[in-house]
């Protein structure tokens, strides 16, 4: 087979950089892209080099970055705007091939090898994309080639001065595997403390490790990052750059103030839910997996997902399953500062629905009816015109509108494909 | 010299091949400026800020940078 080639390509400290874009001057101060200040919804998405250089941490609190760096400029994050100037990095990357494959925002790859005998040597073909990019949209990026998607990403991750590295079969022993292994896509810190029990600190000990041994302990995950270590990831870039089908509606949002018990989770997520009803809906669809993901003060995340008994789109019901998944799989040891939920599986809502015996369906009904009303109330009179009156105790806590409001998920690397371990 | 960016009013006029060529450009005091010439339109950073389409103009004998920027057009000005 013919030796694939793959470019990650990604915007450095991307919503930083596209601020200092438009204003220029902002290259001269030590300026980060932050959450609403009084709404407190408050960390630090991206920074410049100065910030950097004051010690100020993307993830962490505007008042800790101002404590670190008080001199700090804190803007607003203007998400139409990345969400255009990224799109257009992302056009740029689509005249060399048509599989193109967003990974959030700032990054994505790019399939070079049905494009090589168009544009000739790769490596000139990364350079020409990179000084494009800067020619005409004003912004750096940073790009990996390599043969599999995970050492591409772990090329550009390395911020090559050059901003472009190389991992070849014949320098990944070098390169990649004396990197801890954390810097793996998909080790995350749960996943890092259960190699580091067994003496796995780089990549290099992952790619050594039984995989037999990985896959007892840690199931398909494991088979999985030892595939990925040893440079056998052969998932394909797929084309997602344009419209898709939906394969799942989901919300998130990042908290006003940290909260450390599911009763008072329970408001916020049902502002979440009512707005993913509500979406699925409009798109006319149906779903029976339900997802929860956190990220608890500390920045860890992660995320869980059962299966429902019969598909829905009713707030209520959605609702139900998340607190439920919640209450059962994390225990508030850290509070939690951002929560999102979603639905997959998603099926066109059929006309017909087969009756339960077990449930309640009056209940079903009933709950149904409730969010076709509070659609009809809003669209005719604004969001706010009726809410639940669980989420009128702590008003700034829920006082969001996850439908309208502008909102970016990243994309998932397995596209919805099942991983055994949730926590991966 | 420093370059500054400045929002103008412009007219424009779209041919029928759907290119779009801009002929007058107004300054805020409302002198109005015809614009003798395109040299050149490409996708372009600017160095005062922003990026676009970047209309190469000549402009009473000098050449002067005329932006769209999504929907809104600047000049890379000599003036403050």
């Amino acid at each position: 087979m013919k030796e694939r080639v793959i470019f990650h390509i990604d915007i450095n400290h991307c919503y930083a950089q596209i601020e200092e874009m438009k204003y220029p001057q902002l290259r001269e101060v030590p300026m980060a892209v932050g959450g609403h200040e009084e709404k407190r919804h408050g960390i630090i998405l991206a920074k410049n080099d100065l910030a950097k250089k004051a010690g100020v941490l993307t993830g962490e609190s505007l008042r800790e970055a101002k404590e670190a760096c008080p001199d700090l400029l804190i803007i607003p994050p203007q998400y139409e705007d990345y969400t255009y100037y990224t799109g257009l990095v992302k056009d740029i990357y689509r005249e060399y091939s048509s599989q193109v494959e967003s990974f959030g925002l700032d990054e994505a790859w790019v399939d070079f090898t049905g494009s090589r005998h168009l544009f000739g040597d790769p490596l000139q073909t990364a350079e020409e994309i990179r000084n494009r990019v800067y020619r005409e949209i004003g912004l750096t990026v940073s790009v990996g080639v390599s043969w599999n998607k995970i050492f591409a990403k772990f090329g550009s991750d390395l911020k090559d001065p050059s901003g472009i590295a190389v991992i070849t079969k014949d320098n990944y022993r070098d390169k990649v595997w004396p990197a801890p292994v954390r810097d793996l896509l998909y080790v995350g810190p749960a996943t890092e403390r259960k190699l580091k029990s067994r003496g796995i600190y780089t990549i290099g000990d992952l790619a050594g490790y039984p995989v037999q041994h990985l896959k007892k302990a840690m199931g398909v995950a494991g088979e999985v990052i030892s595939v990925f270590a040893n440079g056998g990831d052969c998932s394909e870039v797929t084309e997602n750059g344009y419209a898709s089908p939906i394969k799942s509606v989901g919300n998130s949002m990042t908290m006003v103030h940290d909260v450390d018990n599911a009763e008072d989770l329970r408001p916020v997520y049902y502002v979440l839910c009512e707005a993913i009803a509500s979406r699925l809906k409009d798109a006319g669809m149906e779903g029976d997996v339900i997802s929860v993901s956190v990220r608890s003060s500390g920045l860890e995340w992660f995320m869980k997902q059962r299966k429902l008994p019969r598909r829905t789109n009713v707030s209520e019901e959605i609702l139900h399953a998340v607190m439920e998944l919640l209450e059962t799989s994390y225990s508030f040891d850290t509070p939690l500062r951002a929560v999102g939920a979603s639905v997959s599986g998603l099926r066109p809502a059929g006309s017909f629905r087969q009756l339960s015996l077990l449930e309640d369906e009056e209940k079903h009904e009933k709950a149904r009816r409730i969010d076709y009303a509070m659609d009809q109330i809003r669209g005719q009179y604004g969001f706010y015109a009726v809410r639940r009156a669980c989420t009128v105790i702590d008003r700034p806590l829920t006082e969001f509108n996850p439908k309208d409001d502008h909102t970016i998920h990243p994309i998932g690397y397995f596209q919805g494909r099942k991983m055994s371990d949730g926590t991966l | 010299m420093e370059l500054y960016k400045r929002y103008v009013d412009v007219v424009l006029m779209q041919k029928k091949t759907g290119r779009i060529v801009p002929l007058y450009l107004f300054w805020e005091d409302g002198r109005k400026y015809k614009i003798d010439k395109v040299i050149s339109a490409e996708r372009r950073a600017s160095p005062v800020g922003g990026c676009g389409i970047r209309y190469a103009c000549m402009i009473q004998g000098e050449r002067r940078n005329l932006y769209l920027e999504k929907d809104k057009w600047f000049i890379e000005s000599y003036q403050p």
